[in-house]
């Protein structure tokens, strides 16, 4: 067992101090674990059991996604559904588990205050931001079909970005909330 | 913390719960329904055929079991058809009435498909749309888009269908056509019965055009 740390006369907890390598690395001490990286988890969970049913669906494990207004189909058969023999959806849902597994280890004592989570965690988010709203931008202006469960996986993802943003500040060396 | 944890925990159990229910087939139909026990005149009546082309008062009926996923009922469907169309069908003496026998993998929700295009009175475009197909979705693991794009190809009421397709509709229906094509023996697809609105009814050993026309000739005899 790690003994506590004493900084400028403050007890630190002794999971916030192994791997701290300068100031402001990983949360202050008394503030908690990082509020944003419970964020990420969560809609990541969330993200992937959309991408997993959206996937299971077109692998052609589960009946047809009941979609409503029909469009479902359209995206989901279109050539844009697939990067080489790789559905998006399985794109979408390692990346999904990526982010939920380094939230989840941003979470953990060791790990909270590595200086590679928040550079991953960001990175990671981003990338699927991107790639989502590139899948978007293919519905709106190529595709001309809407998938409801495309959409919100875009809107998930974009909230995982947005809960991302703190890590910024952690890169830079700066503490985030 | 602990607030984290029971949050995560709960949308794990309602995500599982939600993923469990989609697998085990959702609310879209797509292989028999248990129909329980049914009288005869109980599956008669409700073993409703897909369609009917030709004038329903004709007096020969050509009963077909099809399925759509059955290269030959392909061939009957876009060949011979047509040959009966001019020969029987458009002259009143004949009618052709489908009824769905789904085996294949995705043959029951093509027919529901079909039947759901028929909600909106295009049966036979559908029919023939999907049979033109074939080749295209059969190999298919999801057939569900390719469906829904014959759907948008005829113009339909798009989002109408894709209710009907990922429900139960007609589910039962077809399901009692299957059952009625097992009480009569059939076993593979197309099989033909050619009956003046009763007995004789004549089961075909064939589906050529001449194999109709010699039943047709010869019941006409009788």
């Amino acid at each position: 067992m790690t003994a506590p740390a004493r900084l400028s006369g403050l007890e630190l907890p002794a999971f916030a101090t192994p791997g701290i390598k300068g100031p402001g690395h990983g949360s202050p001490a008394g503030a908690g674990p990082p509020r944003n990286r419970m964020a990420v988890a969560v809609f990541s969970l969330i993200g992937a059991f959309l991408a997993f049913y959206l996937l299971a669906s077109n692998l052609g494990w589960t009946p047809p996604v009941p979609c409503g207004a029909g469009d479902c189909g359209t995206v989901q058969s279109s050539k844009y559904a697939k990067v080489g023999p790789v559905p998006v959806s399985g794109i979408g849902l390692a990346g999904y588990l990526a982010l939920l597994m380094l939230s989840l280890a941003g979470l953990q004592g060791r790990l909270a205050s590595s200086r590679s989570i928040p550079l991953l965690l960001f990175a990671g988010s981003l990338s699927g931001f991107l790639f989502s709203a590139y899948l978007t931008y293919l519905e709106a202006a190529v595709i001309k079909a809407w998938c409801r469960y495309c959409v919100a996986s875009a809107i998930i993802i974009t909230i995982v970005f947005a809960a991302t943003l703190p890590e910024l500040k952690r890169i830079r060396g700066g503490s985030g909330p | 913390m602990r607030n984290f944890y029971i949050i995560i925990l709960a949308v794990a159990v309602i995500g599982g719960g939600v993923l469990f229910y989609a697998m085990r087939g959702g609310s879209a139909a797509v292989e028999p329904v248990d129909l329980g026990e049914l009288e005869q005149q109980e599956l008669i009546d409700m073993a409703q055929p897909a369609g009917v082309y030709g004038d329903p008062d004709a007096p020969i009926t050509i009963m077909e079991f099809a399925d759509y996923q059955c290269g030959a009922c392909k061939q009957f469907g876009l060949f011979i058809k047509p040959q009966l169309d001019a020969a029987y069908i458009r002259t009143g003496q004949a009618k052709l009435v489908v009824h769905d026998f789904p085996r294949f993998p995705h043959a029951f929700l093509a027919a529901r498909a079909v039947r759901c295009a028929g909600d909106q009175d295009r049966y036979w475009e559908y029919h023939d749309l999907i049979l033109h197909s074939q080749e295209d979705w059969s190999p298919m693991k999801s057939v569900t888009g390719h469906f829904n794009d014959l759907a948008k190809e005829l113009q339909l009421d798009t989002r109408a269908f894709g209710d009907c397709l990922a429900s139960d509709s007609h589910a039962d229906v077809v399901t009692a056509n299957l059952r009625l094509g097992e009480a009569l023996g059939v076993t593979g697809t197309p099989s033909l019965f050619v009956h003046r609105g009763g007995p004789p009814v004549i089961r075909l050993g064939g589906s050529g055009f001449l194999d109709i026309q010699q039943a047709i000739e010869g019941e006409g005899e009788n």
